[in-house]
């Protein structure tokens, strides 16, 4: 057994690699820059936790989303693996800045982008030997990428004053213009690329076409009850998640739970983690759902509303079948449901109106500190705030100095410009998604071709368009009975005793 | 539940109010906003159990509960969006009285509740988890909790013991509610067998108003955390270790040992770089909350007098018009500093 193997049996507990991984770790190993693109579910974290084991020194690991972190930290933790830390608020506790005096100790240090713009941070890591510097979802670089993050844009430089140790940009979804975007941005010109199909060959397409949204209500309730589960449903907004839960459950559809971003942290966790038990047949929920679920065996991902373009549609589909079993993913589609979906994208967009009047309102020979501010008062959305900051930090560096009307009417002209671009950007990509809806070829071939690739080999099963039989994700079996709740005392007896002993005193 | 529990709630803080405040009052009150105003009110009108206790209430959520009273003709809107009951109003109120939870004290705990239940749960799910055996994952992400709960379970040895503790601890006090509040906050832990349930899930099994659940589950929480305090609860006084509710708020603190070393409002004024008002906000807010702060050095006892007279009198905390009928000669800094020892008297 060579060492690789080994580490992976020692660490993880598994016998053998899954597609990707060996190839991954063994370049990153070499000390070469490494862009890997994973399909969703494929392990994809394994490629920096095992060289980890291997490398002197720490592992940083920028992560976009907290959640995400908190994740992957409890799934190191639960592993036995005590030599981790996550940073992620600038108002984390105090013992946790007392762990910046000894952060060396650490096997794996996670950070937000958002840390990594504190100097006292900054300072800490530099004292440490970052021996592989790992960018996670690296498409959240792209300005081209979906979930497109300006604070990932500052990375490139980090990762410089860090002493440039080798780099890992990992995502599983970035078509060809995002991976140029990610290489340039992290400056690992020469990276090694090891770009896996997006393909997903145990689930199948679907996509169905409703009158109306009722139409499509009763469907994908019809579909929920006939489907073998579990299953996630995503929706574009909390309203429908919410809705379409209380309809399934009074239709008897199963155990169902809905999850969204409006909802307290202890309550989602819950609702995570009951799904994550068996003990939810659905989640009726929004995007905000599902990163960092690691659930093994979802049988169906259904579609409500389409998201705006397909790389997000492959990243939800993609939380289905991790086992490899047959999944099934279906997309309900109605007329209007464009124009929903453009709405939602464009929502970070200012109107050419909102923007010329912000721009109006700009002190007249003021400096760059008055514009950012008042972009803080000016009661945009958090998203339409970061997406202009990101335009103005661009702008500010080609126009310094104080703000003449010219100079006002210049940045207006710029802004427009670039809020347009983004505009006609998100149009075509929704447009992409559209015509995918109203695909009447293979949808597989169309998906995969969308990320640079072509199909080499037919499926037996692959989509509606191929011809796809609905039997064989159907039920079988009566879905079990949610498990009858008895009285507190015996609950509570259940909780410290275990059941199967008598409960004297519950009696 | 004919009326949601929004609507009974609210109707409390308008018998309270009695036409004084307006909705916004109650808005704060319930989210349990740290301004002078808000904490004065709740002393004032004696509704310390309901502040911070719905944290993410929003003003629609009360503007809708309030129109329901309206339109049920159990409640009349006067000027400037503030409500009083109607007769019908307090009478039905008062029929449902029992749905009050009477344990609820967000004055003292609204604070500590959260890192208490995360605390009480994680222990909870984690020593259900040694029982049988098995892995988990942590039903808690905060760091503060997860280190606590390590550290207490390093230092406690025997976790069979402390489950049979722990076990007997949670029977004896859940005893002491209703059936069906034991059964919600039963519901809710988490262990080897089952996810917690969450408030909605809860609130469709027993088909009652989520609000009411949740309002049911933080009675529970109130209560066990009382009796840690009076020392009737040995573990879960553990839990509460470091939690303990400051009485003042931080600032006021400061102002507070400053005031004791001898300083004038005007001194620590200057010393802080506070406003004036700011400093004085913080002594209303010892003389409401410190039993033995003399409020002599502030106000005179000839004022002091005149100020409770016009009160009772008036039957009113309004401070302009207890003003008013002082022809000014009090400031408004004088009329709070009374009323917030009378109430303070009142209550404790
Ligand atoms: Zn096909």
């Amino acid at each position: 057994m060579d060492e690789l193997t080994k580490t992976l049996h020692m660490q993880f507990g598994y016998a053998s690699f899954r597609p990707g991984q060996r190839e991954v770790a063994e370049d990153v190993l070499a000390g070469r820059d490494v862009l890997a693109m994973l399909p969703t579910g494929s392990g994809k974290s394994l490629c920096y936790q095992l060289p980890a084991y291997l490398l002197q020194g720490s592992v940083l690991i920028v992560s976009p989303l907290v959640s995400l972190m908190e994740d992957q930290v409890e799934q190191l933790r639960r592993r036995g693996e005590k030599r981790v830390i996550a940073f992620h608020s600038l108002l984390d506790a105090e013992e946790k800045w007392q762990a910046l005096a000894s952060l060396a100790k650490f096997r794996f240090i996670y950070a937000s982008p958002e840390m990594l713009q504190s100097a006292k941070f900054l300072t800490a890591l530099r004292r440490v030997c970052i021996s592989l510097f790992v960018v996670d979802e690296a498409h959240c670089i792209s300005q081209w990428g979906y979930d497109f993050r300006p604070d990932f844009l500052k990375l490139g430089e980090i990762r410089r004053t860090l002493g440039a140790p080798p780099c890992l940009a990992l995502t599983a979804t970035a078509p060809p213009e995002v991976q140029e975007d990610i290489i340039r941005t992290l400056g690992m010109d020469g990276a090694r690329r090891h770009i896996y199909s997006v393909d997903r060959p145990n689930i199948a397409l679907r996509v169905e076409h409703c009158s109306s949204t009722e139409d499509k209500a009763a469907r994908l309730a019809d579909y929920a009850k006939r489907l073998e589960g579990p299953g996630i449903i995503y929706f574009s907004s909390r309203q429908w998640a919410e809705e379409m839960a209380r309809r399934l459950e009074q239709r008897g559809v199963g155990r169902v739970a809905y999850y969204h971003a409006g909802m307290d942290g202890e309550q989602r966790l819950l609702v995570q983690q009951q799904f994550f038990y068996g003990q939810l047949d659905i989640v009726c929920c929004t995007s905000a759902f599902g990163m960092g679920v690691n659930k093994e065996n979802v049988r169906f991902v259904l579609h409500f509303h389409m998201p705006a373009q397909l790389e997000a549609y492959v990243q939800e589909i993609g939380r289905a079948g991790r086992d490899g079993a047959p999944s099934l993913a279906v997309l309900f589609y109605a007329d209007g449901d464009r124009a929903i979906a453009q709405a939602m994208a464009e929502a970070e967009l200012l109107s050419p109106r909102e923007l010329r009047e912000w721009c109006r309102r700009l002190p007249e020979g003021a400096g760059w500190e008055a514009v950012m501010a008042a972009l803080e008062t000016a009661g945009f959305t958090d998203i339409q705030k970061r997406l202009l900051a990101y335009f103005l930090e661009r702008e500010q560096r080609a126009m310094p100095g104080w703000l003449t009307a010219e100079a006002k009417e210049r940045l207006y002209g710029k802004m427009a410009a670039a809020i347009e671009a983004r505009r006609r950007w998100k149009r075509k990509k929704l447009q992409e998604m559209d015509e995918w809806v109203h695909l009447s070829s293979c949808r597989r071939q169309a998906l995969v071709r969308a990320f640079g690739e072509e199909l080499t080999d037919r499926r037996n099963v692959c989509c509606d368009r191929c011809g796809l039989s609905l039997d064989g994700y159907e039920r079988a079996v009566r879905r079990p009975e949610a498990a009858p709740v008895r009285h507190w005392r015996e609950e509570l007896w259940d909780m410290f005793f275990g059941g199967g002993r008598t409960n004297e005193a519950a009696k | 539940m004919r009326h949601g529990y929004a609507s009974f709630l609210l109707a409390h803080c308008l018998r309270r109010f009695n036409g004084e405040r307006t909705l916004a009052a109650a808005y704060h009150l319930f989210s349990g906003k740290k301004s002078a105003q808000t904490l004065q009110d709740s002393k004032w009108f004696q509704l310390e159990p309901l502040f911070g206790t719905w944290k993410n209430v929003t003003m629609t959520a009360l503007e809708a509960a309030a129109a329901a009273l309206v339109e049920q003709r159990l409640a009349l809107s006067a000027k400037q969006r503030t409500y009083t009951l109607t007769a019908a109003g307090e009478e039905w109120f008062v029929g449902q009285a029992a749905l009050f939870p009477r344990h609820l004290n967000g004055w003292r705990y609204h604070e500590a509740e959260p890192l208490f239940w995360q605390r009480l749960s994680l222990i909870g799910q984690t020593l259900s988890n040694l029982v049988y055996g098995r892995r988990f994952a942590p039903i808690c992400r905060d760091e503060r909790t997860l280190q606590w709960v390590k550290q207490y379970l390093l230092a406690k040895g025997s976790r069979q013991m402390l489950a049979e503790a722990l076990y007997q601890e949670l029977i004896r006090l859940l005893e002491a509610v209703s059936e069906e509040a034991a059964a919600i906050f039963t519901l809710r832990l988490t262990s080897a067998v089952r996810i917690g349930w969450t408030m909605e899930q809860i609130a469709a099994h027993l088909q009652k108003d989520a609000l009411y659940v949740q309002f049911q589950f933080r009675n529970v929480l109130h209560y066990i955390m009382a009796e840690a305090e009076a020392g009737r609860a040995p573990m879960m006084a553990e839990l509460m270790s470091g939690l303990t509710p400051a009485v003042l708020t931080q600032s006021a603190q400061k102002t507070y040992e400053w005031l004791r070393k001898g300083k004038t409002v005007e001194d620590i004024a200057k010393l802080r770089r506070l406003k004036r008002s700011t400093i004085e906000d913080h002594v209303v807010e010892i003389a409401a909350n410190v039993p033995g702060f003399s409020i002599a050095p502030f106000v005179d006892d000839e004022k002091a007098a005149a100020i409770r007279a016009a009160a009772q009198a008036l039957r009113t905390r309004k401070l302009k018009e207890i003003r008013e009928a002082l022809d000014g000669k009090v400031s408004y800094f004088e009329i709070r500093l009374v009323l917030a020892k009378e109430v303070g008297r009142w209550t404790s």
